[in-house]
Order: structure tokens, then sequence, then C-alpha cells
């Protein structure tokens, strides 16, 4: 049986992100393909695409030259394409067997006995009459390939499918899906894991702002360069700062950073140490998804974790929240700025009420004060060059760019000490990146530090002066900018060692 | 094909119009059952609306009823403003009439101005402790506040039964459930001679500017509606979660409480099992109704207020049973959303495309 898989000129454009833009590939059987790329790059919607959840604006897929139409999950199906995705559908109370026989047209003896088979055939150890809830994420898993194989599919996609999975789970996956690819079956695997991809892939597509940057055998790639095609290697347009602070005073020092997490989806940190000097801007690289999130909400007191040490200033602030943190003068912009640095529903003044610095003076006695928060807004709106000065306005009206300028201006305009910011300019256009770029350049210039979370190399090497890696959790050494190159980042990325 | 598509720019002024809309809806819907039932539509929503206010005491009686109605809506809008969602409040309004009756019987025979306050502020403790219980569970051991609120309104209630029945039954009262009628010292004064309207409205009215106030002019009524919009950003600004969580369940208790009080304290005068006509479920409609703004509260206590009023009048001219009262609450309910579902989404039937066939 052999299955070739093509799509040709698809784009999905969402309301001021181009998800995909003319995107043409094309599979056969017997093969395993990645399908790698950043957080944002379009690789989901392409997926989405392939099992009838979203329908392209324009562009054809083909199934064994014929053109389908994938107008719903249904049809997917229909035509058999399997999709496992990132996070299980399946009801956690009921059996497994009842989860398998949910959207199956078979009879429950005809369905036992396939399910069987399944089992015998690819070893896989799961009792059918136990709550799903009682099984590991491994597990859980393999019930959603085995609802897939039910239906004989001629293609099965598999979503970020080791997020959730440790070391021996993700090798028993391997191994099945080697198996699968060995029975005709085209298998397409989403992944930012560069190192997976060269262990269990034939052929890789690199994704990136929706676009596909490359196409190639994995035998001719390595982890440097993939890495590089997927966070991009353009450095020809950077321009150095100059920074007069380099051995002033120390402002921040981490130690013992550690985090555990019950949470399956969230990365667990393990013994971060570091420290950040007056006017210094400190670039923590690494491909999404290897703990900048957790560390994000740890330096700015959302999260607060038990043994951390934290000293800004040589006072203890582990154990403050964001509100008294603020207090010290440190500011945060977090990644996510529609649900969390901001309020959509909210109006612009009242977004900027939201961070509330005590020299502001927005609360007096607990009452708002209405007006100085919109004077401040003013301010803020014509320093930062928002393209609006109506402050009554809901920030939902915001492009993505002006709401960023935003929100780094409401965090920016106290003259806050130290900036933490994730993924500042993500999802923006090039006006605002440089804008943005250019603001944070001028606070280091002006004395100020910030600590630079960023998944977008060419960024952390334009605006840090010092640079490490976080990769699964931990921290790489800290390097000057003037010693990393994009190979060196792009090794350590990948979680290999530079001597 | 029928597609459902969000609606991304909302005028204020149509979330304002959109209950008005629903209470025209109601009417119609109500004029149709009456129809059916077989009476003159136009003539029964007169007996029904127009009727019981068409005179001093029908106004009187419909401000009796909008009093504890508006009072509790108001203390929910709290809760419901930051996604709390307290469904006790029939609760609390009892267990506050319990404490508040309580010290009314503790009472009983003195005289002096100091009585009644004592007791209102019993009443307003009393429904704020038990509004705390769902609180409590809820930020210290993750309890789901609706189902624990509303549990809570069944232990109230067996509570109040077994009060008037047993230990504060009146003595002289030949076994009927109902405790003694409190001394006059302990009764809410009314405004006007013959009429039932008591002092009440006052407490009503200024817990409603108050919490205008808090809601719109202070940082704690800012952080409430921050976080009822999206606890991430509530969480990276740096409120305190729980601490709010409690507050808001002690300000809405508290008016519960407030209301029971109100009821025994004034047109009651005893505790017995029926203190409240479900007063604390209606309140929630009352609240949704009223847009969970102070002044669309007032308005909506009114109108609700006023579907208790026409149900006797409609029992008494009409002979249908009073539950129709609470065949036009569902009705007010049920328009609302409806209508709030048209004002966030709109429909589209979209042709099938030839290629789709």
């Amino acid at each position: 049986m052999n299955t070739k898989l093509r799509v040709s000129e698809i784009s999905k454009i969402y309301p001021g992100c181009v998800a995909n833009d003319e995107i043409s590939l094309e599979f056969g059987s017997g093969k395993i393909y990645a399908l790698l790329g950043e957080n944002g790059a379009g690789k989901s919607t392409l997926v989405k695409i392939l099992s009838g959840v979203v329908r392209p604006d324009k562009g054809e897929v083909f199934l064994n030259d014929k053109s389908i139409k994938l107008n719903s999950p249904l049809d997917a199906k229909k035509n058999n394409i399997g999709m496992v995705f990132q996070h299980f559908n399946l009801f956690e109370t009921l059996s497994v067997f009842e989860n398998l026989s949910i959207d199956s047209d078979k009879k429950n003896e005809e369905l036992r006995l396939s399910v069987n088979n399944i089992l015998k055939k690819y070893n896989f150890k799961i009792d059918l009459d136990i709550p799903v809830l009682n099984l590991s994420a491994g597990q859980k898993q393999k019930v959603e390939i085995i609802r897939c194989l039910i239906r004989n599919p001629k293609v099965l996609i598999m979503d970020e499918p080791t997020s959730v999975l440790t070391e021996q789970e993700t090798e028993d996956l391997f191994v099945s899906l080697k198996q699968f690819s060995d029975e005709g079956i085209l298998i397409i695997y989403i992944t930012h894991k560069l190192k997976e991809v060269l262990s269990l892939c034939d052929e890789v597509a690199v994704m990136r702002k929706g676009k596909v940057v490359s196409v190639s055998e994995t035998k001719e790639e390595k982890i440097e360069t993939l890495a590089n095609k997927m966070v991009g290697e353009n450095l020809s347009t950077i321009k150095k700062k100059i920074n007069n602070f380099k051995y002033s005073e120390e402002i921040l020092k981490i130690s013992n950073l550690n985090f555990r997490s019950d949470d399956p989806y969230e990365t667990n940190l393990i013994n971060l140490n570091f420290s950040l000097k007056k006017g210094e801007c400190l670039g923590i690289a690494g491909i999404s998804g290897n703990g900048q999130s957790e560390l994000f909400q740890i330096l700015s007191g959302e999260i607060i974790t038990e043994y951390t040490s934290i000293k800004f200033r040589d006072k203890e602030i582990s154990k403050l929240n964001p509100r008294e943190r603020r207090e010290y003068l440190m500011a945060f912009s977090p990644e996510d700025r529609i649900s969390q640095a901001a309020v959509p529903e909210l109006k612009i003044y009242e977004n900027v009420a939201l961070n509330n610095f005590k020299s502001s003076n927005f609360f007096e006695k607990g009452l708002v004060n209405e007006k100085k928060i919109k004077e401040h807004s003013k301010k803020i709106l014509s320093n930062f060059s928002v393209n609006t000065d109506n402050v009554e306005m809901k920030s939902q009206f915001l492009s993505g760019g002006n709401l960023q300028k935003l929100i780094i201006g409401r965090e920016l305009i106290t003259s806050p000490e130290l900036l933490v910011c994730f993924n500042p300019t993500w999802g923006l256009d090039v006006g605002a990146i440089n804008y943005i770029h250019e603001t944070l350049i001028n606070i280091n210039e002006q004395g100020k530090s910030s600590i630079l979370i960023s998944t977008d190399n060419d960024e952390l090497l334009k605006l840090s002066d010092r640079i490490c890696v976080i990769y699964k959790g931990k921290l790489s050494k800290i390097m000057d900018v003037n010693e990393v190159t994009p190979e060196k980042l792009g090794i350590l990325m990948g979680g290999g060692s530079i001597d | 094909m029928i597609k459902i598509e969000k609606r991304n720019d909302v005028s204020p002024s149509i979330y304002f119009l959109t209950p008005i809309l629903a209470i025209f809806l109601t009417l119609f819907g109500g004029g149709i059952i009456f129809y059916v039932l077989g009476f003159n539509p136009l003539e029964a929503l007169k007996f029904f609306f127009i009727t019981p206010i068409s005179d001093l005491y029908g106004f009187s009686e419909l401000l009796v009823k909008a009093t504890p109605l508006c009072l509790i809506a108001i203390g929910l809008s709290f809760c419901f403003k930051s996604n709390n969602w307290n469904i006790g409040a029939e609760g609390q309004l009892i267990f506050g009439g319990i404490v508040g009756g309580g010290v009314a019987l503790l009472f009983y025979g003195h005289d002096g101005f100091y009585v009644l306050p004592i007791i209102i502020l019993a009443g307003a403790i009393g429904g704020m402790i038990f509004a705390m219980i769902p609180a409590v569970l809820k930020t210290y051991f993750n309890t789901n506040e609706i189902l624990v609120s509303l549990m809570l309104v069944y232990v109230a209630k067996l509570l109040l039964d077994y009060l008037v029945v047993g230990p504060w039954s009146n003595p002289e009262g030949f076994n009927f459930p109902e405790t003694r009628q409190f001394s006059e010292s302990a009764r809410m004064p009314t405004l006007f001679d013959g009429l039932r309207i008591h002092a009440g409205i006052f407490i009503t009215l200024i817990t409603v500017f108050l919490s205008w106030l808090i809601l719109y002019k202070t940082y704690l009524g800012f952080q409430i509606k921050v976080s009822g919009l999206s606890l991430k950003t509530a969480k990276y600004a740096g409120y305190k979660g729980k601490t709010m969580i409690i507050i808001v369940f002690m300000i809405s208790g508290a008016c519960a409480g407030l209301a029971g009080v109100g009821e025994i304290t004034g047109p009651i005068g005893q505790l017995h099992r029926n203190i409240s006509p479900d007063y604390g479920f209606t309140a929630i409609i009352v609240a949704f109704l009223g847009r969970l703004n102070p002044v669309g509260i007032i308005f909506a206590s009114l109108i609700v207020a006023l579907t208790y009023l026409g149900a006797e009048t409609a029992q008494i001219f009409l002979q249908v049973p009073k539950y129709t009262g609470q065949v036009f609450q569902g009705m007010i309910l049920f328009f609302l959303l409806g209508s709030d579902y048209l004002l966030f989404f709109k429909i589209k039937f979209l042709g099938l495309k030839k290629n789709e066939l």
C-alpha cells in the first residue's frame, strides 16, 4: 500500500497574523516526516488543516493524487487521516474500552477483538477495563493511538507527542512509530525538539513565521544547522550598543532556583544560579518549552518557590508577590500580552493602572485616582508613540505592536531598575520590533538592567551583553556576547555541550 | 450551514437595553400563556402588572418586596463580578435571620434604641459568617463554591425548622412552628401609618450607594473587576486572590443577612418556617437583569418584585396559582440569557456553496 500526501499552496490568514503562507509539501509512505518549528511558526495550523479542524483560505490537499476536501474532522477520518493531539481527548472517568467505543461504529465484540489484535501486534500493555484516569501519560497516548489504528489509517499525524512522556515512554513510542512506518503508514511528526527529529525521522521540513524555510533529509542535518534554520540566522543587521556599565555593581542575584511542578505540561527548573549587573542585559536563549515560562513567573513573583533565593540590591525578595516586587522597582513584561499583561475588555487607562508602582499614586487611601491614572496614561501613549491618544479606548482595539508599546511603556515610565521581559517582540511587525529593540537598548544605556528571555536568536544577539541557554530546565554557562556564535547557541539549544 | 460567530463590538447602550427587551418579551410570552389558559391576555396582564400597584398600599408592597431583593442582588454583584458563583444567598439570608432573630428573642421585653441596631448587626454578621464557609473551603480546599453555597441553603432551612419547632418556639404558641412576636423595640419602624413599608429601604439604599462607591471608585473594586475579567492578569498584577474571594463572599453574605434580618424585624415580626419566598434565589435573576450595575439592580428589583405581587393578584382575580410569579421570573431570565447570546454572538446562515456539495 503506497500513500502519497501532498499539500499545495496552502494559506491561512488570521487577523493580524499569517499562520500559513503558500505552503507546499509532499509526503510518501514508508518514511517518517518531521515538521519542525518554533511555537507560532504555523505547524499546528497546518496539521489542523490536514485533520479537518481548520479550513484553509487557499490551497488544496491531495491524497494519492486525488484532491480531497477536509471540511471537518469527520472528513479526515473518512480519508484515513488519523491525528493524535498534544492534549488528550479522553474521558477520564470512563474505561479505556468505553473511550474507544465512543467514536467507533463497530459492534462491541468486534471492536474488542480488533483492539486486542492491535494490543498484541504492537505489544501494548493496557488493561481495557480500567478508568482512563488510572493510566500514565504514555498509556493515555497509546489509547489515542489505538483509536486511530482501529480505522486503519493511511496517514498518522502526531502533534508534539513527547512533551508529556518520560524518557522510557519516548523510546517505546519511537519503536512503535517505526513499526507503523514499516507497515506503510505515512507518519508526520510535529515537534520543536531537535534530537527527536534526528533520531526518529527520515525527512524534515522546517517552518518559520508561516513559511517552509527548508526541506531536507535528516542525515544531512545536524542539531546546530536545524536550530539555526528554526530560529533564523540572519545576523547581518546587528548594531551593537555602547555600554559603560559592564563592571558596575551587582543588582540581582539568584541562587539555588529550583522548581518542581505536578503539572506534566510544565517544566521543572533545576538549580539555576545567575546574577545581573547594573546596566546589563542578560539574554536567556532556548527553544520554547524548556522552562522559560516558569522562570519568568518565578522572577515576577507569580510563582513562589521554596528555598530559592532572589536578592535584589541585597534584599531578599523571593517571597514577595508581583505587586510587592514592583515597589522595589522591578518591572515585568510577560509573553502573553493579550490575556495576561493586559485585559482586552478594559480601557487603556485601566490597563495602565494594573501596574501600580507606589510612586505613581494611582490608588490613594484605597480610592481610584482616575485623573492621575489618565494623565499618566497620556504620557505613556505619547512617550512610547502608541498610535492613539484616547485613553478611554478599550485596549482590544490596539494592534499587537501598539499594545506591546503600551505594556512596555507602562512598565518603563516609572524608571524601574530592572525589566524582565519574555518574547517582547513575538508576532510584531518590523516597525514595532525595531522600536521595542531601541527602547530596550536605551534603558541599558541609562543604567537600568534587563533580563531578556527570548526564543529569537537575532534579538538576543542584538540586545544582550551576556547570553546563556536554557535547556530542559537547566541553564548553560553564561557567555559574553562577543564569544557567542549562532553555532554555539544552536548546539546548546539542542542539548549539546561546548567545551 | 449555520455558523455562530462572536461579535467584537457590543455597544454599551445596547448592552443595557437588552434587559428591557427581555422584559417586553416576557410580557409577550406571558400574554400567550394567559391566552392558552383561556383568559383575555391584555386583561390578565393588567391584573398581573398594573392592578397590584394602582394604589398607595400596592406601591408600598412593591417596595417591601423590592427592598430585600435589591439588597441581596447588590451583594451578589460583588461575587459575580469577580467570577465567584455564590448561589446560596437564600441560606445566608436565613442564617442572618436566625442570628438576628435569636438576638431579638434574647432582648425580648427589653426597651431601648440600641436593641434594633444590635439585631441588625447580628443579622449581617450571621449572613457574613455563613457565606465565609464556601469562601474558605474554596480558597483552602479547592471546593466548588456553587455546590457548597447551594447545599448550605438546606442546612440553614433545616436549622431554622428545628429552632422554630423546638427550642425557640413560642411557649404560648400552641405548638405552632413559630417564635414569639418580637418586642416593639426589635421591630423596624414603618414609614407611614397603615403601610408596611419600613426603614429597611434606607439600609438598602445606603448599601447600593456604598456598593457603587466600592465597585467603581476604590482599589478593591478595581481588583474585583480585573479578577472577574482575567484571573491570569490579576495574578500578574499581584492581587491577593484568596483574600479577595473571602472579601466578596463576606460582603455578599452580609447583604443577604441584612435582608433576612430586615424581613423578620420588618413585615414578619417573628421567626417561622417561611421567612423568605426564595428571595435569595430570585435575587440572582435581579442581579443579572440589572447587569450587575447598582442602578440597574434598583430597577430590576422593582420589576421582579412586581412579579411577586402580580402573582398574588392573579391568584385572587383569575384563580391561577401564585406560582405563575415564578413562571414570569423564569421567563425573564430565559429571555435575558437568550438576547444576551444574540448580543455577543451572531448567527450566520450560509447557503451551501456549490463546491461543497
